[in-house]
């Protein structure tokens, strides 16, 4: 499903930053992955690559056998919008427009009916339970609640890959633990593929496997 | 000091260009002010100084008008008591083989007394007045002229007199430097009694020059030359014979000022949109100043400090740039005064005056400040703990809307108020200002009413982009709101200013449908506003023994002081207008009020002679003539442009017999039915041409000719719409440019979900389209009202004509691509930006 | 004081000797007396740089001293030729000046104010070409050499100069220099040179002048001298000089 081969990233400044040297993964399909570093380990790169955010400076990452290095930047967002969904530390989400309006986002850009696209965020929102916050702007919800609908968000089509970047992050213990048995749940619902970035390895090991960065390379790799 | 180094600086070098657009707006404001009043000085300036070049050492002129007066007056002059020198002046422009030149009739015998003509060169004959003054055909010209042109001593110039071509001999070459440097060398001295007869003046002299001895003051002289001269004649300081140009130079001023205030009041919006971008975007920044210790004061001036020190670098920039823009316009401006003289006025130094820079900066300032008093209220007003929760949003501006609508309803309110009473000068401006005030405070609410219409056309055209754009401008507002308003603002000033241009064009053609409607014209100069030479009567009295001829109206215009300014006296045969050339009535019975004057019982004035200067119809006007004050009713009050100051029109019985002047400037010429303008054009020529200056012109060439006068003075009102269309251009690609700045984030999110770039860059640019059109129809709303103050203030102290209001759809119609392309164009670069900087570090931009 | 330069020059000789300053002017002026005077003047006028410019007129006048009337017509060159002046002093105050200008057919008065500008290029002035009788003037004995007085002359009535300093030949009562100020110092130095004497009558045939501040000099110089011709008053009239009578 999701593989890299000798992948590495650098980036340029007054000095140059190696964040990944010659990553080699390989993720199947329907697989749940933590990865799991210290902060400035380039686990964040690295989802960042699988996710066609960003481009490797050498090496190749492939999903479905579909090299992305080759891909244009409008080809990349096909990719992007119909195989990834992403969660972010800081949902991310749009202020000026509602739940509703955010969820739909993605569909609008792939050109779905509004009533189709209303029909499925409703849905999305009902998955995340959060139809009742369904006209509240983000400002007026619970960081909980906003990760539920970026979450509902990146579901939009319920893609193959989800990818989540620290989706715990930026809450608090008990709302993190809720978030966190919310993409599990989702996980064996839809059979998505799943990679979550963490630092906390209680939640890494609730991950079926767990992918050990350290000064950008794989320094562990354990399934359980 | 130091927050300012470490803090601003940084943020400013970032943000390069979206600091230059915010500087625009002062630029411009300031370089207009700057650059139209420094041109306006600096001709201003060039003029006095010419004056004092001509007027060499004289103290006081004595003139009666434009009339001259007979030679007798001199020797009356003479003999007051306590006068060192008194000299004739004949003063007249004239197109020589060699170019226009001012030509000085001068006494050489006593002019010496009063001007210094330093002569150069060798040979018997110059320096020599006996040369000069035994030859009738001497003239004395300067040296640039002369070098400029290859002439020498001896060389021959030839001139249309009023008697003929005749051919002078240069008998003199004055040094540069002085009176041969005024007008840039073209000038010309002559014997006086040569050019009484070259200009037709009779045995007349147009004003004696004089000096008064040591120990005699300038008022004490004044009074005794009055005396002994009666209410006729005007005894003045050379200085004071920029009263005319002055005052047309006023209306310049006046108008250019109101450009450059507007431009400043667009670039306040201008500022207030960035600064309210800026305290959204460095939230998180204040929020660690305030952590750190900094209080809500030191945040407020820190704001505040940033946008003065940003006002001050555009003022700086706008001075050097109104720099510029005067040297252009000095010269524009000098050559359409250049008929005070005939002769166009070389601009020596342009460079604006302490006050003008002293004025600039303030202006500036001001309004770099007022722009940021708001964003740096809210920047205060930043909670630290909230600002630094990173991903959560405070809302700055709750309740702003309903107190701004509050605040319009009040200004709408007074605004009406104020029209009801505007009869009072202060009061129809205070008016005008709350009229765009309000439309200033009303313009967030009425841009997302007009937003939320647009969204279903915008949906349809591109039903994800449409959606998106017009989402953008419903959920944020604040955006975009100060762009819509600079938007809203420049185009009412285009609306006002071509709805202004145009009206008053097309009173000016229907004046000059009327006004211009003999056949034929026989003038003395190629131009008609020139009053250099005249005709003597009796060349009326051959024309109209001529073939063809049905009548002859003999016009005489002169600047006689009325009310204390010169203004044009137009003498004619009324009766002869009242068959022919019925101006438009303004006040008074059309029907009686041409008998009345045709009997010598009054004179009617024109619309703009009362406007301007407080004139009411039935109102007796004195006007000084030599042999005492004529009183005269005004028993009509008409349309009539001949004149800016406005004009008198006076029956030909009543002048002759107090000017004892039946010189004639104009001859316009009814031919009878049937008969071919240009057979007796060359009847005239044949007849006349060659023993008398004349030109005869075609009712079609005298109207293009008045047209491209118009067109000239409506240059500046062009400028102006350049300005504001500039100003509006410069709005939208810094709104733009901030707005998507701002939004990096979101449309990284955008295209993280799955946004292609195309969509993006659509989105982008439907929402600039749809600012553009939001914006274009505030502006037609606004300009609408704008247009109709704008009337008003020419009405009252601009032109004094009721120019009627007509909106310019022709000018909307330019507008609408100009504005929604300049949009367009705008979002291209933003867009472009946004779509092709780094996905990762969009989305973790804050 | 020395306004009459040029009259001065027009009459010389005398008798009588009187060491009271205004009798020993009084003397001069006595013995250049003339019923009627003409010649041909010819005026050198030497600028600066030494450019030299001639011209020539004839000289015609009736009446007695202070009181006399005065034409003259310029012959040469030609460029000048025709332009005429006419003189009318009276006893009183300041003469009459007009000048007639044939080319454009116009007489004009020298104002009052113009009189201490130059006469046509020269170094004279209009002021130089009037008669000033010795009653307008106060006089006082400044040196005796034993040959000659110097006497300083002072105007009574308004003039440009101040004062000026005479020189006076004792044996002839002739002018040999005159030297005129102003409020700011010496205006113009005139010499009287070549005395000869024409119908009993001492005349300068040579009077030079020198203009101290432009640093020019003008030589006029007396040919064809008469005295005492038949002229008629009508001669000299405006009337006359339009006509060219």
């Amino acid at each position: 499903m999701i593989a890299l081969r000798g992948v590495s990233k650098h980036f340029a400044g007054k000095r140059q930053v190696t964040a990944l040297r010659g990553i080699d993964l390989h993720v199947g399909k329907g697989e749940m992955t933590a990865i799991i570093g210290p902060s400035g380990s380039g686990k964040s790169t690295l989802l960042n690559l699988i996710g066609g955010l960003d481009r490797p400076s050498e090496g190749e990452v492939e999903l479905d056998g579909q090299a992305l290095s080759r891909l244009s930047d409008d080809d990349l967002t096909r990719v992007r919008r119909d195989k990834i969904g992403f969660i972010f530390q800081f949902f991310n989400l749009l202020p000026t427009l509602s739940c509703l309006q955010n969820v739909s986002l993605p569909l609008h850009l792939r050109g779905w009916p509004r009533k189709k696209v209303e029909e499925r965020a409703r849905e999305l929102l009902d998955v995340v339970q959060l139809t009742p916050r369904i006209d509240h702007l983000p400002d007026e919800l619970s960081g909980g609640e906003r990760q539920r609908v970026a979450i509902a968000r990146a579901l939009s089509i319920y893609p193959p890959i989800l990818l989540a970047d620290e989706p715990t992050g930026n809450l608090d213990t008990a709302t993190g633990i809720e978030i966190l048995k919310l993409i599990h749940d989702l996980h064996e619902r839809l059979g998505a593929t799943v990679l979550m970035v963490t630092h906390d390895t209680t939640i890494a090991e609730s991950c079926p496997r767990t992918i050990h960065i350290r000064d950008g390379k794989v320094f562990e790799d354990v399934r359980r | 000091m130091i927050l300012l180094r470490l803090i601003s600086w940084p943020y400013a070098r970032k943000h390069v260009l979206r600091s230059v657009l915010t500087m625009a707006g002062i630029v411009l404001g300031v370089a207009v002010f700057v650059g139209m009043h420094t041109a306006n000085q600096s001709v201003l300036a060039a003029f006095h100084q010419t004056i004092d070049r001509i007027a060499g050492s004289t103290q006081l002129q004595v003139s009666s008008g434009e009339t001259g007066f007979e030679e007798e007056i001199l020797d009356k002059v003479r003999s007051i008591e306590g006068i060192r020198a008194a000299a004739p002046v004949i003063e007249a422009s004239a197109n020589t083989g060699q170019g226009n030149l001012l030509i000085l009739g001068v006494d050489m015998l006593g002019d010496r007394g009063l001007r210094n003509y330093d002569l150069e060169g060798s040979g018997d004959a110059i320096d020599d007045p006996l040369v000069f003054l035994a030859q009738a055909d001497s003239i004395i010209i300067t040296k640039t002229f002369a070098d400029e042109r290859g002439l020498k001593t001896g060389s021959r110039i030839p001139m249309r007199t009023m008697q003929g071509d005749q051919v002078f001999t240069v008998r003199g070459i004055m040094k540069p430097g002085g009176l041969a440097s005024a007008f840039g060398g073209s000038l010309a001295i002559m014997d006086i009694y040569a050019a009484q007869k070259v200009f037709g003046r009779g045995y007349k002299f147009d004003r004696v020059d004089l000096a008064l001895e040591d120990g005699i003051t300038l008022d004490a002289g004044i009074a005794k030359l009055k005396a002994a001269l009666g209410p006729g004649f005007q005894v003045e300081p050379p200085s004071s014979r920029g009263q005319q140009f002055e005052a047309t130079s006023r209306i310049y001023a006046l108008a250019s000022s109101l450009t450059s205030v507007f431009a400043l009041f667009i670039g306040m919006f201008i500022i207030y949109n960035t600064f309210a971008i800026a305290v959204t975007e460095r939230r998180s920044e204040i929020g660690i100043l305030r952590a750190l210790g900094a209080t809500r004061a030191q945040i407020r001036t820190l704001f505040l400090a940033e946008s003065a020190i940003s006002g001050l670098a555009g003022t700086g920039i706008g001075v050097l740039f109104g720099i510029l823009i005067a040297r252009g316009m000095a010269n524009y401006v000098g050559g359409l005064l250049s008929d005070v003289y005939g002769v166009a006025q070389s601009i020596g130094e342009v460079s604006p005056e302490p006050w003008l820079i002293a004025a600039a900066v303030t202006m500036g300032l001001a309004t770099s400040l007022a722009a940021a008093v708001l964003p740096a209220r809210a920047a205060a007003g930043v909670d630290p703990v909230k600002a630094l929760q990173k991903g959560r949003q405070q809302s700055l501006s709750a309740g702003e809307n309903r107190t701004r609508r509050r605040w319009a309803f009040v200004c709408a309110a007074a605004s009406l108020a104020a029209f009801l009473l505007s009869s009072i000068g202060w009061i129809f401006y205070t008016g005008y200002l709350l009229a765009v005030l309000t439309a200033v405070l009303l313009s967030p609410a009425l841009s997302l009413w007009l937003a939320k219409l647009l969204r279903p056309v915008l949906a349809r055209i591109r039903p994800v982009e449409g959606t998106l754009a017009a989402d953008s401008l419903i959920q944020a507002p604040r955006r975009t709101s100060g762009t819509i308003a600079a938007l809203m603002l420049s185009l009412a000033l285009v609306i006002s200013l071509g709805g202004l241009a145009r009206a008053s064009y097309d009173s000016l053609a229907e004046w000059m449908r009327v006004a211009f409607n003999p056949d034929l014209f026989v003038t003395t100069t190629e131009s008609l506003t020139a009053r250099s030479f005249t005709f003597p009567a009796s060349l009326g009295e051959a024309l109209r023994k001529l073939d063809g001829v049905e009548e002859v109206q003999n016009v005489r215009s002169v600047r006689l002081p009325v009310k204390g300014t010169p203004i044009m006296l137009i003498v004619l045969n009324i009766s002869s207008i009242e068959k022919h050339a019925k101006l438009p009535p303004v006040e008074g019975d059309p029907a009686t009020m041409y008998q009345l004057a045709a009997q010598g019982r009054g004179v009617i004035a024109s619309e703009n002679f009362a406007r301007l200067h407080g004139a009411k119809f039935g109102e007796t006007l004195e006007i000084a003539g030599p042999a005492g004050v004529v009183r005269l009713p005004i028993v009509g009050i008409v349309r009539d442009f001949s004149d800016q100051q406005g004009s008198i029109l006076m029956d030909a019985s009543v002048y002759l017999k107090n000017w004892n002047d039946d010189s004639v400037n104009i001859f316009r010429l009814y031919l009878k039915p049937g008969v071919e303008p240009a057979a007796v054009r060359q009847r005239i020529l044949d007849q006349f041409g060659t023993q008398q200056r004349l030109f005869v012109l075609t009712n079609k060439e005298v109207r293009a000719f008045a047209i491209r006068i118009t067109d000239q003075w409506f240059g500046l009102t062009y400028v102006q719409i350049a300005v504001a269309v500039l100003v509006a251009i410069l709005g939208i690609v810094n709104a733009l440019t901030v707005s998507i700045t701002d939004r990096r984030r979101e449309l990284g999110v955008l295209r993280a979900v799955g946004g292609m770039r195309s969509q993006i860059r659509h989105t982008i640019w439907m929402e600039a389209v749809a600012i553009g059109i939001i914006g274009l129809a505030l502006g037609m709303a606004l300009g609408a009202v704008q247009l109709y103050y704008s009337v008003e203030v020419a009405r009252r102290d601009l032109i004094g004509i009721e120019i009627g209001y007509a909106f310019p759809f022709q000018v909307v119609l330019i507008m609408a691509p100009i504005m929604i392309g300049a949009a367009f164009i705008a979002a291209l670069g933003p867009a472009e930006s946004a779509v092709r900087g780094s996905l990762v570090e969009a989305l973790e931009y804050e | 004081m020395s306004k009459q330069l040029l009259a001065w020059t027009l009459l010389t000789a005398g008798c009588a000797l009187a060491q009271d300053p205004r009798q020993i002017v009084a003397e001069v002026q006595k013995r250049q007396h003339s019923d009627s005077q003409r010649y041909q003047g010819t005026l050198e006028v030497i600028g600066d740089g030494n450019r030299v410019s001639t011209k020539s007129w004839t000289y015609q006048r009736i009446g007695s001293f202070g009181d006399s009337k005065a034409r003259l017509q310029f012959t040469a060159p030609a460029d000048v030729k025709g332009v005429g002046m006419l003189i009318v002093n009276h006893p009183d105050r300041a003469s009459d000046q007009w000048i007639w200008r044939p080319n454009i057919g116009r007489d004009q008065r020298i104002a009052l104010q113009d009189r201490s500008t130059r006469f046509f290029g020269t170094d004279f002035s209009f002021e130089d070409l009037e008669e000033r009788d010795v009653e307008q003037y106060e006089f006082k004995l400044v040196a005796d050499d034993g040959a000659a007085w110097k006497i300083e002359s002072r105007p009574r009535k308004k003039s440009q100069y101040t004062y000026s300093l005479l020189w006076i030949k004792k044996d002839n009562y002739t002018f040999t220099k005159v030297e005129a100020y102003d409020a700011k110092g010496l205006v113009r130095t005139t010499d009287y040179k070549d005395y000869a004497q024409v119908k009993n009558i001492w005349t300068a045939m040579t009077t030079e002048v020198f203009d101290v501040r432009r640093k020019s000099r003008t030589i006029l110089k007396y040919e064809k001298l008469e005295y005492n011709l038949p002229f008629k008053e009508t001669d000299f009239t405006l009337q006359a000089l339009r006509l060219g009578l």
